[in-house]
């Protein structure tokens, strides 16, 4: 069976740097990979490449057996691609419900306007990562950090999502938002969701990830086990510095 | 949607509205009369531009643009054709909306403040283009007059103006109630996290400008054949192009009410002032007005209104 999602050879360069160099990975269908790398190794540019919010030097990413670099990032989305931002990006002026709107929204214009939005739909959504109806009717700035960082998971879920890329999901968060965000993950993936997941928090990532790419500096350094990968002598002389 | 509590209370707003202004001149002289036709006319443009830039952000300064295509197209088919009005105002809509789309090439690719100069570009050009390209088709710097009226006398077109006025208020108000609303405004916010919601920007953004030209379209037209004449310099003008602005901003742009609340504000303001200052040092006053409104509550009258209403009912149960 072909993967879910390939990379072949992609590169990205700004000017004189190469943000992401000759990259390859893939992920299977249904499989939870996780993607770490130092900062500035090139992860989030790797997922600004899978949505087309940067456009490649070179190289493929085929999704599902066919060849996507042509497509916009709406129908990217449209095929079940979606991402969250490491820096959560809500709609400021909007209440939380509307964000969640935005993401369950239908293609076509015309649906937009006779159907009526389903606000139970979008409650169920709210609920899923934890919020109330206190915080359905919130605006983003008045949300916590950890609360954002849900909003921004609603608001890809109501995509309807079957890849989702995940831009360190647990970056400010407490111990225990980690720990209803873990589960929520692993609630979905047994609904057959496959995730790439950016994170610097290992430990919160091992539990969730079949397996784990390293990177730095663009490339890739390491493949395999989250053990593996962890071992890996090239691994740790990116982490430390060396 | 008629059972929503919510809906219930606004729909009565609406019907209000519209009998105050159906049992308006009872009260009115018709000169007053004469200034509602002018405000409904500046309310209709500028809700035009706010469906427009009010909602996804792509602030147009071109506008009388819009508006100039519609007066011209319907002005030079009724004077050099004799072409009948119901046939010439329904051309000169669709030649506003090939013009829109005309308008909407720039905004695939910039946005801020190149699409709003591109935009006052394209007023300019057409500003040049009247006076000097075939005078003789567009009147050249004197423009049309003698062109045929809709209606006579001031009852009537203030009953027209105010009708069309009411009816694109409330569709539009309609339509931004809808999903389709609030993906226009969160365009506004966040253009590209819209996309990587799974919206189509292109078309989206393509849509509120075909409202917004079809909507300038009706205005403009009717508003020629209610002057009955049209000039270069009365159409494709900086004040013309500031009253609409200020008229949506200094209501409270992306609510529908409040561009309606700024163009009767503006042109009464303008004409109470007449008196005192002729000239177009008037323009200064108001923009004076508009700039300190604007400081106290950026989002416009509409909202300075709404929280002294509340006050005053939280004043009440006290
Ligand atoms: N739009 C851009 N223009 C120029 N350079 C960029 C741009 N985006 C990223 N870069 C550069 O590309 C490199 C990779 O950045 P990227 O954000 O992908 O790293 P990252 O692995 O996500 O890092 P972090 O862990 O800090 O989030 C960095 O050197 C960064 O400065
Ligand atoms: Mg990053």
């Amino acid at each position: 069976m072909s993967p879910l999602l390939e990379l072949r050879n992609i590169t990205k360069r700004f000017g004189g740097l190469t943000a992401v160099n000759e990259l390859s990975y893939h992920v299977e269908e249904g499989e939870s990979l996780g993607l770490i790398g130092p900062n500035g190794a090139g992860k989030t540019t790797t997922f600004n490449l899978i949505m087309d919010e940067f456009q490649l030097t070179s190289g493929q990413i085929i999704y599902r057996g066919t060849n996507i670099e042509k497509l916009p990032t709406h129908k990217r989305v449209q095929e079940g691609i979606v991402r969250t931002y490491q820096v959560p990006r809500p709609f400021h002026e909007m209440p939380v419900s509307d964000n969640i709107r935005i993401g369950m929204m239908p293609e076509n214009i015309g649906k937009m306007i006779a159907e009526a939005p389903d606000p139970d739909a979008e409650m169920a959504i709210a609920r899923s990562v934890g919020f109330g109806e206190r915080e359905f009717a919130m605006y983003p700035g008045e949300l916590s950090m950890g609360d954002l960082r849900r909003l921004e998971l609603a608001r890809t879920i109501a995509a309807g999502p079957k890849l989702l890329l995940l831009d360190e999901v647990f970056a400010g968060l407490t111990v225990a938002e980690i720990g209803q965000i873990t589960e929520l993950l692993l609630e979905k993936r047994k609904d057959g969701l496959t995730y790439i997941i950016v994170s610097h928090d290992l430990r919160s990532l091992a539990p969730l990830v079949d397996r784990v790419v390293a990177m730095s500096f663009g490339a890739l350094l390491s493949e395999g086990s989250f053990d593996e990968v962890l071992a890996d002598e090239k691994v740790q002389e990116a982490y430390l510095g060396t | 949607m008629l059972s929503d509590p919510g809906m219930r209370k606004y729909l009565v707003g609406w019907a209000l509205f519209g009998v105050a202004l159906l049992l308006f001149p009872q009260v009115a002289t018709s000169g007053t009369l004469r200034i509602f036709i002018f405000a409904n006319f500046i309310a209709i443009f500028a809700m035009s531009w706010d469906i427009l830039s009010g909602r996804t952000g792509y602030i147009s300064f071109g506008h009388p643009f819009l508006i100039g295509i519609a007066a011209y197209t319907s002005a030079m088919l009724t004077y050099h054709l004799q072409t009948p009005l119901y046939f010439s105002i329904p051309l000169g809509v669709i030649a506003t909306m090939v013009g829109g789309t005309l308008f909407f090439l720039p905004a695939l690719r910039i946005r801020g403040t190149y699409f709003a100069l591109v935009t006052l570009a394209f007023m300019e050009l057409m500003y040049q283009l009247t006076q000097v390209m075939r005078p003789d088709i567009t009147g050249g710097t004197r423009g049309l007059s003698g062109l045929p009226t809709l209606l006579t006398g001031a009852l009537p077109n203030y009953y027209l103006s105010s009708a069309v006025m009411f009816v694109i208020a409330f569709c539009l108000w309609l339509l931004i109630r809808t999903r389709l609303g609030t993906a226009l405004s969160a365009i506004s916010m966040d253009e590209d996290a819209v996309k990587s919601s799974g919206l189509d920007t292109t078309k989206l953004k393509l849509f509120a400008f075909m409202v917004s030209a079809f909507v300038a379209g009706v205005g403009g037209t009717l508003y020629v054949h209610y002057l009955g004449s049209i000039a270069p310099r009365a159409i494709f003008d900086i004040n013309f192009l500031f009253t609409i602005l200020i008229a949506a901003l200094l209501g409270g742009a992306s609510t529908i009410i409040g561009p309606i609340m700024g163009a009767f504000f503006l042109t009464f303001l303008l004409e109470y002032l007449r008196p005192y200052i002729p000239g177009t040092e008037r323009y200064f006053i108001y923009g004076s007005i508009a700039l300190i409104v604007y400081v106290l509550e950026p989002k416009g009258l509409h909202h300075i209104i709404q929280r002294l209403y509340g006050a005053l009912m939280r004043g009440k149960q006290a």
